[in-house]
């Protein structure tokens, strides 16, 4: 055919610039920016100090690695509601051997171990068993919750002060040199897999039409898999820093995690449903967003219920404002 | 006889970002005529009577329909006025029965004191079928066990029921054998004859001269011209849709249907879930291409997917000759180099949120990856652009969402996924539906061009001119079974065949 060229390039590139996609692709980055700005003023200036800076640097690290894994989970369209628990079991296993063992090695490969055992028995689940996948994750995080529990006794909380050979104390710029250098890394990873290899549009196929994904012949079983060890290792590094940083992890170690994670995805941009619209950006930019807002709600003395409801209203409206975009786009044809 | 006017749109205009799709189009239609409409894959059609029946507002312009000024916000609203469309893409809701599809929305037609009336609203939707002549479906049964057509005409049965004054048809009959299209067929005549109007889209040219009283020409969002009968010719209308006469061979031209021995699958005594297929047994051979036609409930469109393991099979196999091993899984299939092409475009095929780019990529991503699994973007790119150029995909960038292109471009897309694998073994389900005579043109070369490199082809198609033009070896089933075979020959044509189909 000599009619060949269409793609109309000149159209594309021209002034009449596409208006909704840019705004759509800008605006998680515009909610963080607002956040800030917001919070900055409401708070007196008490959200950008140094102090608080180095608190919420922390905090983002912990919600940026688990949410960046979580992306390729919520993408393939697994709702999965344990990673809170999962972090908490890490640390707080990790915890145990390094006061046993006195060797901060044998910590991190604990903690690396079982976030992946579990991403390996969720994937099996997920792609073989027909119960809806959220309600297994939930009764998960129970059970590990209540493991949690169980391993602890009567102690509540894990002193890293009380291991047999003494555990390196990291001074804050080590600590932020670590912490830089692990999300920089697993961020990188994330990016280079998602968009260098052909497991980002796999990802994206089979949490946009799971007929069509199968029918295109992958392998859904592996991609699950694949999809649930990325975000293990992204929850266990997140286990690891925090019982090498706190120093004491317990019962409670990084219970509004998970709830974050989720928060922090659709503050990001991505729909909590997964599909196309799936982007690695979104678990890093949602993670600051929520930091800071619970950071300024937190400095503005509200309480931790009053936080939540905030947050839950955050959450509604952004789902509700994407759904609807997304719907009136949708015309029958 | 006078002409008496019923719809008329005048300067309409269409934007969709920066894709003009309708450009000050001046469109009529007029009472107790079949207007034809035709025109390129994306030239507007489906987007000027969607706007006309209320699915959509357009950007300027003004419509005018029975003398009044006519501006429609939802579809109801279109209905209610008087216009009913049956659209291209699916139109019923899965998860719901017959009956609740035909009177969606109309459902208090049935409450007495709260509640509804399963029996009354089945009744209805009986006599709704019955209206059309499709008879032997029962209302009450679940909308997702009917096959594609059927669930068509419980669409056509819907818009009829509500005695629209204007009918659009945008482009139906190609997802419908040669039953359903003959129900379509007298629902417009009988249309015609009570002085009402309708508007049929199709992009079968033969169909248009047949049907249609007037044929308009949309190109590139322009009207280019309205035909009257006497003017309609082949050639005529080419020239008008493409602006350029159109040269070369449409099916490929040799009548050589010589076989290679060579067995490269063999199906062997296949029964399917369904039960649409019995004990039937198939050997493909390298480098043909098997047409396959046939009804279509007589298993045709199960056995592709049998084929490509993506139907249950009850009893018997489908083994690949070349290695030995037994086809039961897609994942299997692709595995040995084969490809399909599903008829269920927006369902099975295409991920519609997804962009143009991903589709495309999605089945050809181990291909274009290099031996560590990286894939570069330039060899990305390349591989897109391939397909797009090739198949003239019309899009405003390849990172637009499928759900945006028009009819006939998503079936290209679904072509090109597949098309970029280069299988050696490919099933085609009905691969050119929707697609305008240009581009089906530029198909058949494709698939002409891989049978001479060895490939072997599977072509299942309701279009038997297709079938008949493309085909090295032809076989018809009816009824799950095998009920006849051609060979290739100059004399084969559409009353042999049909004799054996039904
Ligand atoms: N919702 C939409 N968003 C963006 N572009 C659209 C949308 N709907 C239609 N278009 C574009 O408008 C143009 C006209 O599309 P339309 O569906 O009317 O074509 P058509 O003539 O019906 O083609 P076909 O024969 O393939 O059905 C196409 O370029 C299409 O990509
Ligand atoms: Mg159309």
């Amino acid at each position: 055919m000599d009619k060949s060229i269409v793609i109309d390039e000149t159209n594309s590139k021209s002034s009449k610039i596409n208006y909704s996609t840019i705004i759509s692709k800008l605006s998680p980055y515009a909610g963080l920016v607002l956040s800030i700005v917001v919070f900055q003023i409401l708070t007196g200036g008490k959200l950008l100090t140094i102090s608080n800076l180095q608190s919420l640097t922390n905090q983002v690290i912990i919600t940026a690695l688990v949410a960046i894994g979580a992306v390729y989970v919520f993408g393939i369209g697994c709702f999965d509601m344990s990673l809170g628990s999962l972090v908490c079991l890490g640390s707080v296993v990790g915890g145990m051997v390094a006061i046993a063992t006195g060797n901060i090695f044998f910590a991190f490969l604990v903690c690396m171990i079982i976030p992946i055992a579990a991403g390996i028995i969720k994937g099996i689940f997920a792609s073989y068993v027909e119960v809806p996948f959220f309600i297994f994750t939930i009764v998960l995080g129970m059970v590990i919750n209540a493991f949690v529990l169980v391993i602890l006794g009567k102690e509540t909380t894990l002193y890293l002060e009380n291991a047999v050979t003494p555990i390196k104390t990291f001074n804050f710029t080590e600590m932020t040199v670590i912490n830089v250098l692990v999300l920089g890394g697993f961020y990188l990873l994330c990016l280079f897999l998602f968009n260098y290899t052909g497991l980002g549009i796999r990802v994206k196929m089979l949490g946009g039409n799971y007929d069509a994904a199968k029918q295109t012949g992958m392998n859904i079983t592996k991609i699950k898999i694949t999809a649930f060890l990325v975000s293990a290792l992204g929850v266990g590094l997140a286990a690891f820093l925090i019982l090498i940083r706190v120093r004491t992890v317990g019962y409670s170690t990084a219970v509004s995690t998970g709830n974050d994670v989720m928060v922090a995805l659709v503050l990001g941009g991505m729909p909590i449903s997964g599909g196309p619209r799936t982007k690695i950006s979104a678990g890093i930019i949602g993670a600051a967003t929520i930091t800071v807002l619970n950071s300024g709600l937190a400095i503005m003395g509200l309480s931790t219920g009053t936080i939540q409801i905030c947050r839950g209203i955050v959450f509604l409206a952004v789902v509700l404002v994407a759904s609807f975009s997304y719907r009136t786009k949708m015309l029958p044809r | 006889m006078s002409k008496e006017l019923i719809f008329e749109a005048r300067q309409l205009t269409k934007h969709f970002g920066p894709t003009v799709a309708l450009n000050k189009v001046d469109f009529k239609v007029y009472k107790g005529q079949i207007t034809g409409l035709i025109g390129e894959n994306g030239s507007g059609k489906s987007t000027i009577t969607s706007i006309a029946a209320g699915m959509q507002p357009a950007t300027e312009g003004e419509m005018f329909f029975q003398g009044q000024s006519h501006k429609p916000s939802s579809m109801i609203e279109g209905a209610k006025t008087g216009i009913g469309m049956i659209v291209q893409e699916q139109g019923t809701v899965s998860g719901l029965t017959v009956a609740q599809n035909i009177f969606l929305g109309e459902e208090n037609k049935f409450r007495t004191m709260g509640i509804i009336h399963a029996s009354k609203m089945n009744k209805a939707a009986k006599e709704a079928l019955d209206a059309i002549g499709f008879t032997g479906v029962d209302p009450s049964r679940s909308i997702d066990s009917l096959n594609m057509q059927d669930r068509k005409l419980v669409e056509i049965a819907k818009v009829i029921y509500n005695k629209p004054d204007m009918l659009v048809v945008d482009e139906t009959t190609t997802a419908l054998s040669q039953q359903g299209r003959t129900i379509i067929y007298d629902i417009m005549k009988r249309m015609r004859e009570e002085n009402k109007a309708v508007v049929f889209i199709s992009h079968d040219l033969q169909e248009l001269m047949d049907t249609c009283d007037t044929l308009t020409v949309l190109r590139d969002g322009n009207l280019i011209t309205t035909l009257e009968k006497d003017q309609m010719k082949e050639e005529t209308i080419k020239k008008h849709m493409v602006g350029r006469e159109m040269k070369g061979d449409y099916y490929r031209s040799d009548y050589d249907g010589t076989i290679d021995p060579q067995v490269v699958l063999d199906i062997d005594n296949i029964t399917t879930g369904t039960g649409l297929l019995k004990n039937f047994s198939l050997k493909v051979h390298k480098g043909e291409i098997l047409g396959i036609g046939g009804l279509s409930d007589c298993g045709m469109h199960e056995l592709g997917k049998a084929i490509f393991g993506e139907e249950k099979i009850l009893r018997g196999k489908v083994t690949h000759i070349t290695s030995g091993d037994q086809i039961t899984t897609a994942r299997e299939a692709l595995d040995h180099s084969m490809g399909y092409v599903s008829k269920n475009r927006d369902k099975e095929a295409l991920v519609l949120t997804a962009s143009i780019q991903d589709n495309i990529l999605s089945a050809g991503i181990d291909k274009i990856a290099n031996k560590l699994g990286v894939i570069i973007p330039k060899n990305r790119k390349a591989y897109v652009n391939k397909q797009v150029q090739e198949l003239s995909i019309k899009c405003a960038s390849v990172e637009q969402n499928v759900q945006y292109l028009s009819g006939g471009n998503k079936q290209k897309v679904v072509f090109g996924k597949w098309i970029g694998r280069d299988c050696d073994i490919l099933i085609l389900d009905c691969p050119t539906r929707g697609v305008d005579i240009g581009v089906k043109a530029a198909m058949y070369q494709l698939i002409y061009r891989m049978k001479q490199q060895g490939k072997t082809i599977i072509m299942i198609s309701e279009e038997l001119p297709e079938l008949i033009g493309m085909s090295d070896r032809l076989i018809i089933i009816k009824n799950g079974q095998l009920s006849g075979e051609f060979a290739r020959s100059e004399v084969l044509n559409e009353n042999m065949i049909i004799d054996v189909m039904i």
